[in-house]
C-alpha cells in the first residue's frame, strides 16, 4: 500500500508490522513523533505492544533491554543528547549480545542548544558494538527498521541494531512510502530468536564478572559477529525484495552513476538526493563523477567499498559529522580502508546548515579541479553562501 | 502469615560457594529472599557487592535467573522484564536488588520513575550505608558522624531517608527490615509478592568490614540497630503507616534502648564526639516524631 507519510510515521509503522512486544519511550526532538504515533496506535487498539513511558533515555534503553532479555521483541528511538544519555546502556546491550532495535533521528549535540540535523550523535556510537544502518529517505527508514529486526535476531548476528535517519529532513518530511502488508511481514519476519532468555525454569546469569581472557573473547566474538553480519544483511535484503519489490537491498551500500566515473563522491543520508541532482548536472557538463552512498557504518564493508572505489582517480568524502581535531568520521573510515593518496574530505551541514544542489555542484567541481592538479588532500569545512531553504525531493533509488 | 523455621530452611536461593566476605549481610538477605519468594523469581542485580558475590562467570551462586546491570538501569530493566513476562503469560516475580548507593544516589531518579509508574516488581534496597564494593565510600544513605573512606572526619550530613520519600510516591507497599530479624523480613517480602505494583523493601545490612565489627556479629548488630531505634521497622500499605512489633517500643523515648549500645559495637563512629553523638540522637528522635505524625 502506498501512503504519504513522514519518516517517523514510517518507523512507527515498521514497529507495528514487526509485532514488537515492548517499546520503551521518552520524547526528544526530532524523534518524538515516532513515540507519539506508537502511543496513538496503542490507544486505538491497533498496537499490541506494551509501552513504557520512562523517565529518561537511559531508562528507555534499559527497559527495552529488560524486555528483550525476558524474551520479547523490543524497540526504542532517540536522538542527540538522548543518545548520549543512553550511551552507557547501548554498550551494555551490545555486550550482552541481545537483539534490540533502535531508530535514531539524528540531531546536533549541545552545547550550545541546536535542534537541527547533524550525524555526529549517530556516528559516536560506532564503537559500541551495534549494527548501524543509515537511511536516506522515509521508505528506507521503514525498510531498514523492518530488516533490522530480522538481522539482529539472526543467530549469526545476535546483536542490537540501530537505524539512523536525518532529523527533520527525513523524520518530518512526508513522501510516498510503500508499506508492506502484515501478512507479508509475518512471512518475512519469523518469531523472535535470541541466545538466552531469562526464565525462572532455567536460571542463567547474565553480565556477572568475567575473567579477563573470557571478557576479551567476548569482545572478539562481537567483532566477528559484526563482520559476519554482512552476509546476513545481504541475505535479509534479498528476502525483503520479495515482499517490497524494492530491488536495492542486495548490497550494503549504494552506487549512483559510479561505475564509469573517474571521480567519486562518498556520503551518507538524506542529502544524497541533492548530491545526485548535482551529479546529473555536472555530468551534462562533461564531468565524470559518480556517487557512493554508505548505508552501513557497521558492518563496514571493506570489500564492497574497495571494489567500488579503488580505481577512481580521486575520492571526495562529505561528512555531516565531525571527529573534532581529525575531520569527519566517514572520511577517517574511508581513509583507513582505501589508503588512496587522492582523497579529500569536506565537513558541512552541521547543526542544520542546509546545502542544496548548487552547493554540491560547487564542492564537487572544486574537488575535481584539485584532483586534476593532483592536489586532492586534507579536510576542509564548507559553509554554504546565503540563506538556504529546504527543497523537498522525491526519493530516488537508482543504483546506476 | 506465620513462618516456621523449617519452612524457611527450604530455600535454596543461594548455592554454596559465594565470593562474599565472611559474615556478609547481603548473603544473609539473599537467602531470605529465596525463603520468602520461592524460585519463580527473576533477579536484577545492579552494580555492587552482589555483582561480585555471585562469583566469576560462567559460575553463579544465585539460584535465580540473574541480569546484572549498570547502576541506574535496574528499575527500568525490571519494568521491561515484567511486561515481557506479562506478554508471555508468565507470573514470575521480578526483583531489583540494589545497594544504598544505587538507590539513594545514582539510581534514585530511575527508581522514582518506576515508582511513579507503579511498575509491578519488588525493589529491595540492601542498605549497608556506604559504597562497600569499592571499599566503603560515603553514600547518600550514610548516617551522620560515620567514618567512611571519603569522610575520614565523619559524615557531616544525615542519612537520606528513602522510605519517607517513597511514601510520597503513593506506592502500594513499602517496608523496612533488618537482617537481624529474618522472620519479619521474610513476612514482608511474602506480603509484597501478593500485591500488584511497585513494592519497596529496604533492609538494613550491617557490613562487618565497612562498619568495623567482628564478622560473627552481623545478626546481632542488625538487632541492635532496631532495639536502639536507630533503624525503624515499618510497613506502609494503602496509605497507612504501621510500626512493626520489634520497633513498637521506639514510639516512646523512655522505652528505647540507649543509642550508645549500637554506636559502640562498631568502629565507624569511633571518632564521634559528645556533641556529634547528641546531634545523631536528636536526629533519631526527630525521625520517630515524624513517624508518629505520619501514623495519624
Ligand atoms: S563488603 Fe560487606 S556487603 Fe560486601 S561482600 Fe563484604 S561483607 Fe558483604
Amino acid at each position: 500500500m502506498m501512503k504519504t507519510i513522514s519518516g517517523n510515521e514510517a518507523v512507527a509503522l515498521a514497529v507495528k508490522l514487526a509485532r514488537v512486544g515492548v517499546v520503551g519511550i521518552y520524547p526528544i526532538t526530532p524523534q518524538t513523533s515516532i513515540i507519539e504515533k506508537l502511543a496513538e496506535m496503542k490507544a486505538n487498539g491497533e498496537l499490541e505492544a506494551e509501552i513504557i513511558r520512562v523517565e529518561s533515555e537511559h531508562a528507555a534503553m534499559a527497559s527495552t533491554f529488560g524486555a528483550a532479555v525476558a524474551g520479547v521483541r523490543a524497540f526504542t528511538a532517540t536522538a542527540s543528547q538522548g543518545l548520549l544519555y543512553m550511551h552507557e546502556m547501548t554498550w551494555w546491550v551490545a555486550g550482552s549480545r541481545v537483539p534490540v532495535v533502535m531508530v535514531v533521528a539524528t540531531r546536533a549535540v549541545g552545547a550550545p542548544w541546536n535542534i537541527w540535523d547533524e550525524n555526529t550523535d549517530f556516528m559516536s556510537e560506532r564503537d559500541s558494538g551495534w549494527l548501524m544502518a543509515f537511511a536516506s529517505n522515509p521508505q528506507e527508514a521503514l525498510d531498514l527498521t523492518l530488516q533490522a529486526f530480522r538481522v539482529s535476531e539472526d543467530e549469526r548476528a545476535y546483536l542490537p541494531m540501530m537505524v539512523g535517519m536525518d532529523g527533520f529532513i527525513l523524520s518530518h518530511m512526508k513522501t510516498n512510502v510503500n508499506i508492506p502488508s502484515q501478512e507479508d511481514v509475518d512471512l518475512f519476519l519469523p518469531p523472535r530468536k535470541q541466545p538466552f532468555v531469562l526464565d525462572s525454569e532455567n536460571p542463567v546469569g547474565m553480565g556477572n564478572i568475567f575473567p579477563p581472557i573470557e571478557y576479551m573473547r567476548l569482545r572478539n566474538s562481537i567483532h566477528e559477529a559484526i563482520t559476519h553480519s554482512e552476509e546476513v544483511i545481504k541475505e535479509v535484503g534479498r528476502e525483503y525484495q520479495k515482499i517490497s519489490g524494492i530491488n536495492n537491498y542486495s548490497t550494503l551500500n549504494v552506487k549512483y552513476k559510479l561505475n564509469d566515473a573517474d571521480y567519486a563522491v562518498v556520503l551518507m543520508g538524506a542529502w544524497a538526493g541533492d548530491a545526485m541532482e548535482a551529479i546529473d548536472e555536472l555530468r551534462q557538463k562533461g564531468l565524470s563523477v559518480g556517487l557512493y552512498r554508505i548505508r552501513y557504518i557497521r558492518p563496514w564493508s571493506e570489500d564492497e567499498i574497495t571494489s567500488a572505489l579503488k580505481d577512481k582517480k580521486a575520492i571526495l568524502v562529505i561528512d555531516r559529522a565531525t571527529s573534532l581535531g581529525r575531520g569527519g568520521p566517514l572520511y577517517l573510515e574511508l581513509k583507513a580502508t582505501l589508503h588512496h593518496d587522492q582523497m579529500c574530505g569536506v565537513v558541512s551541514g552541521l547543526g542544520g546548515v542546509l546545502l542544496n544542489k548548487g552547493d554540491f555542484k560547487e564542492i564537487i567541481s572544486r574537488f575535481v579541479e584539485k584532483a586534476k592538479q593532483g592536489n586532492a588532500k586534507g579536510v576542509g569545512w564548507y559553509y554554504p553562501k546565503g540563506g538556504k531553504k529546504i527543497e523537498l525531493k522525491s526519493p530516488r533509488y537508482a543504483e546506476e | 502469615m506465620s513462618l516456621s523455621l523449617r519452612d524457611m530452611l527450604k530455600s535454596n536461593s543461594l548455592l554454596s560457594g559465594t565470593s562474599a566476605c565472611p559474615g556478609c549481610p547481603e548473603n544473609m538477605a539473599m537467602r531470605m529472599v529465596g525463603m520468602a519468594l520461592g524460585n519463580d523469581v527473576a533477579l536484577i542485580v545492579i552494580a555492587g557487592c552482589s555483582s561480585v558475590i555471585q562469583g566469576l562467570a560462567p559460575r553463579n551462586s544465585y539460584n535465580f535467573p540473574v541480569l546484572n546491570i549498570a547502576f541506574a538501569a535496574g528499575p527500568p530493566a525490571a519494568s521491561g522484564m515484567w511486561r515481557a513476562y506479562k506478554q508471555r503469560n508468565k507470573n514470575t516475580t521480578v526483583v531489583v536488588w540494589a545497594g544504598d548507593g544505587g538507590t539513594a544516589d545514582i539510581g534514585f531518579g530511575s527508581m522514582s520513575g518506576a515508582a511513579e509508574r507503579n511498575e509491578n516488581f519488588i525493589y529491595i534496597c540492601i542498605d549497608n550505608e556506604a559504597y562497600m564494593n569499592s571499599g566503603g565510600q560515603r553514600s547518600g544513605s550514610t548516617p551522620f558522624g560515620a567514618y567512611t573512606s571519603t569522610t575520614p572526619e565523619g559524615k557531616k550530613e544525615n542519612k537520606k531517608e528513602i522510605m519517607f520519600i517513597l511514601m510520597d510516591h503513593n506506592i502500594p507497599y513499602l517496608a523496612t527490615a533488618s537482617v537481624g530479624y529474618p522472620h519479619d523480613f521474610v513476612n514482608k517480602l511474602r506480603k509484597a509478592k501478593q500485591i500488584f505494583g511497585f513494592k519497596y523493601v529496604q533492609v538494613l545490612t550491617p557490613d562487618p568490614y565497612g562498619w568495623m565489627f567482628d564478622p560473627s556479629k552481623t545478626a546481632e548488630v542488625g538487632k541492635l540497630a532496631v532495639q536502639t531505634c536507630y533503624w525503624p521497622l515499618l510497613e506502609y500499605e494503602n496509605g497507612k503507616l504501621t510500626v512493626s512489633p520489634e520497633s513498637l517500643h521506639c514510639l516512646e523515648k523512655s522505652t528505647r534502648r540507649p543509642l550508645k549500645d549500637f554506636i559502640q559495637v562498631q568502629g565507624r563512629f569511633k571518632r564521634i564526639n559528645e556533641e556529634e553523638y547528641k546531634a545523631l540522637e536528636n536526629y533519631i528522635d526527630s525521625m520517630w516524631e515524624k513517624i508518629k505524625k505520619l501514623m495519624k
